[in-house]
Formats: C-alpha cells, structure tokens, sequence
C-alpha cells in the first residue's frame, strides 16, 4: 500500500472526528461562557461550586474521564452512546479550559468600563453583553484558538471507546497491514493538515493582539 | 449496580501501589520536556535555516495528537530494530510532546529579558555558551515559572496514556480491576479522584512557587 492509498483509508473516518469535534463544540463553548461569567460575577460559597466544577472538568485527565464514563455510567442506569460521551466529556474539558479565558479576560478589564456602563444607567447584565463581553472577547480569541485545535486532538482519544474515527481506523489498518512506520505517518500528516491552518490563523491574532510590544533576542 | 464504598477502598492499595511509575514518569517527562524545549528554543534563534527548521518541528509537535504520537513511537521504532520498554517510550513521547509546548514559553521568556541584558553579556565578552547559561536561563525561568508549571501539570495529567501502551500505572491497574470484576465505577473513581488531587496539589504548588518568585527583587 502506497502512503497515498493509506491516508485515503484514513480519511474515510474524518466524519467521525469532525462530528466529535462539533459536539464538543456544543459543549465547550456555552460551558466556557457559562461558567466563565459564573466565576468572575459570584463570590463566597457560589463561587466556591462554580470553581469546583469547572476544577473538575479541567483538572482531570480527560482520558480517564472518557474511559470512566463509557464504562460507568451503563452500570448506573444511564445509557449513552460513545459519541455523546466523548463529545461531552472533551467538550467540557476544553470549555473548562475556556472558561478561565473568559474570566481573566473579563477581569483583565478596566472598572471603569463598568462604571461607565452604570453612570450610563445600564444594568449590570446589560452592561456584561453590550460593554464587558465584545472587549473581553478579543483577548480570549487566541486560547479559544489553541483550545478548538486541543479539542481536534482531543477526538483522537474516543478511538479508546469503539468509535471509528481516524485514529481507530489506523490502528485497525495496521492490523491488517503490517506497516506501522507508513500507517502512522500517515496518521500524523492527517491531523497536522488539519491542525495546522488553526496554528498559523491563532499566531496571526495573537500577533495582532499584541502588536508593538513583540522583540526578539536573536543568538 | 451502585457505587459500592467497601470495593472502592479495597482496591485503593492495588491501585496506589502503581502511583511511584506516574510520578517517576512525571518528574522525568518533565525534565525531558524542558530540556528538550530550551533546545529547539536556542535552535530556532541561532541561525536561519535552525529558526524555519524548528518552527517547523514545534508546529508539528502541537499539531498532532499526543495519542497519535505514542503510537507512533510505540509501534513503528521496532520496526527499525530499537525496542523499549513502554515506559521509555512513553516518557520520550511525552518529552517531545511537551517540549513543542515549552519552547512557545520560553520564546516568551527570553523575549522578555531587557535587551540591556544582552548588550552587557557582549560588552563583557561571554561566549555563546555562558550567555545562555548564565544570563539567559536564570532570567528566563523566572519569566516562564507559571506557565511552564501549568505544562507540568498537563504532563501529569497526560501519564494516564501510558496504559495504552501497557504501561502498568494506575489507570491500567483500574482497567485491569474493571475487567477481572466486571465493575467499572470503582476502579474509575478511585483513579480519577487520585490524579485529580495529584492534579489540584501540584497546580497549588506552581502557585506557590509563582508567588515566591513574583516576592523577590526583579533584575533588570
């Protein structure tokens, strides 16, 4: 088989990984909204749930969350497919990591933005969606960015759990097939085709972000 | 089936027993990964075809799966006759995983040092070698101790992979309760409540460490 004939067989699970990655989409990205604002509006024992779930969703690795909840969740009488589990569990995990770029970025902020917005006569929610919102969401593009290409890594891992996206089909190929060094290379390339357009586009803004203050320091 | 606390405790020991290969595997990947970071960062600043070539390199690190490439050093070095253990080979690909990672940060980093630093290495006459080592370095952790210690974090957090290889840590240890008894809630809890206070511990202390360092006199 040539590289060629290889990638072609790879890519026949594509869909799999782009679906897992739109689901976990769904989930991310409300999530990191949700809990983002969640964190940075509560204080005392409101706060302290709100920073326990998220905790929860980003600080565990997302591996044994994925093997944890396809295998459990069966035994206590909820049933869901491997999709919805790998879609929620990378989801949340990535919007876990969202929604801490929310919250700084909305605490980056000056007061007196808010101030504005009162003196102005908004109310505070008001003030969050008109004001706070379109200015935080310029610093936050450049981790949503790296975090939407940590999700399309992420997808890799739902072929531990019977789906058959393109890791899976490799690792089913080089079953048949004795040829690791291609099979996987193969593999390799695939994701960085698409993995890569989000790297130069996220380097782009992060550079407009922080244009006039960049030096470098050549050896 | 319902949680059951009794078997949850029973197979805490088996399961904590394994925890010295997750640590082991964390302090090593993590002095690889740093290591091997400073590498391609010094690389890519030392002449033109080194900056393209490790900018290539880094893209395509953080471009491709970290499962991906286990598998791919797991799978494909014995084809070209060089076998190691999984737990080798798992520490080498988390290394170079991170290291794609770690050279970003600590671009940051030595971007970061006041370019009168630079001059004065050259007006004293340093070599290459003692400005890395004595100007650059030590400014640049300091610069990068926060992040850096985040990706430290997420290599804990990423040993749990090495069981695919066949690496017996903890999560393999759980797999291996789950399939013998055929009880999966357990096993699964109890691994993730212990990486996830491995987890909470660690990010703790690089706060600590990122405060201390904040405390002390910045050099300029």
């Amino acid at each position: 088989m040539s590289l060629f004939d290889i990638m072609a067989s790879i890519l026949v699970g594509i869909n799999v990984t782009m679906k897992v990655t739109l689901y976990g989409m769904l989930y991310a990205v409300p999530f990191a909204f949700v809990f983002g604002v969640a964190q940075h509006f509560t204080n005392g024992i409101p706060r302290l749930i709100v920073t326990s779930i998220i905790e929860f969703w980003r600080s565990s690795p997302v591996i044994i969350l994925i093997y944890g909840f396809y295998f459990s969740l069966p035994g206590l009488g909820i049933n869901l497919s491997a999709m919805t589990v790998g879609a929620m569990v990378l989801g949340l995990n990535i919007g876990g990591y969202g929604s801490q770029a929310v919250r700084a970025a909305l605490q980056a902020l000056d007061p007196g933005q808010v101030e504005a917005g009162y003196a102005l006569g908004f109310r505070r929610l008001r003030i969050l969606y008109l004001i706070e919102l379109p200015q935080a969401l310029a610093a936050m593009t450049p981790t949503f960015i790296n975090q939407f290409i940590q999700l399309v890594k992420g997808t890799s891992l739902v072929s531990l759990v019977t789906l058959a996206d393109m890791t899976f089909l490799a690792k089913a190929l080089s079953q048949i097939h004795y040829a690791p060094a291609k099979i996987y290379t193969a593999l390799l390339i695939v994701y960085f085709l698409m993995c890569y357009p989000a790297t130069i586009v996220g380097r782009m803004i992060e550079r407009r972000v922080s244009r006039g203050r960049e030096v470098s320091h050549d050896l | 089936m319902t949680f059951d606390p009794e078997f949850a405790l029973s197979i805490l020991p088996r399961i904590l027993s394994t925890i010295t290969t997750t640590l082991f595997a964390t302090i090593i990947g993590c002095m690889g990964a740093a290591a091997l970071g400073f590498l391609w960062e010094i690389v890519r600043r030392s002449s033109k075809p080194g900056r393209y070539t490790m900018r290539f390199l880094i893209d395509f690190i953080r471009s491709t799966p970290l499962l991906v490439q286990i598998y791919f050093f797991y799978f494909v070095l014995p084809e070209y006759g060089l076998t190691l253990p999984g737990l080798v080979v798992g520490v080498l690909a988390l290394s170079l995983y991170y290291s794609g990672y770690l050279a970003e940060v600590f671009k940051g980093g030595i971007d970061s040092i006041p370019a009168g630093q630079f001059e004065a290495a050259k007006a004293l006459g340093l070599s290459r070698l003692q400005l890395i080592m004595f100007v650059i370095a030590p400014q640049m952790l300091r610069n990068v101790a926060a992040p850096m210690g985040n990706y430290f974090v997420s290599l804990l957090k990423a040993t749990p992979y090495l069981a695919i290889i066949a690496v017996p840590e903890m999560l393999s240890v759980a797999l291996e309760i789950a399939s013998e008894t055929f009880r999966y809630t357990e096993p699964m809890t109890v691994v993730g409540i212990i990486f996830l206070t491995l987890a909470l511990c660690f990010s703790g202390l690089v706060k600590v460490i990122e405060s201390r360092l904040r405390l002390s006199p910045k050099a300029g």
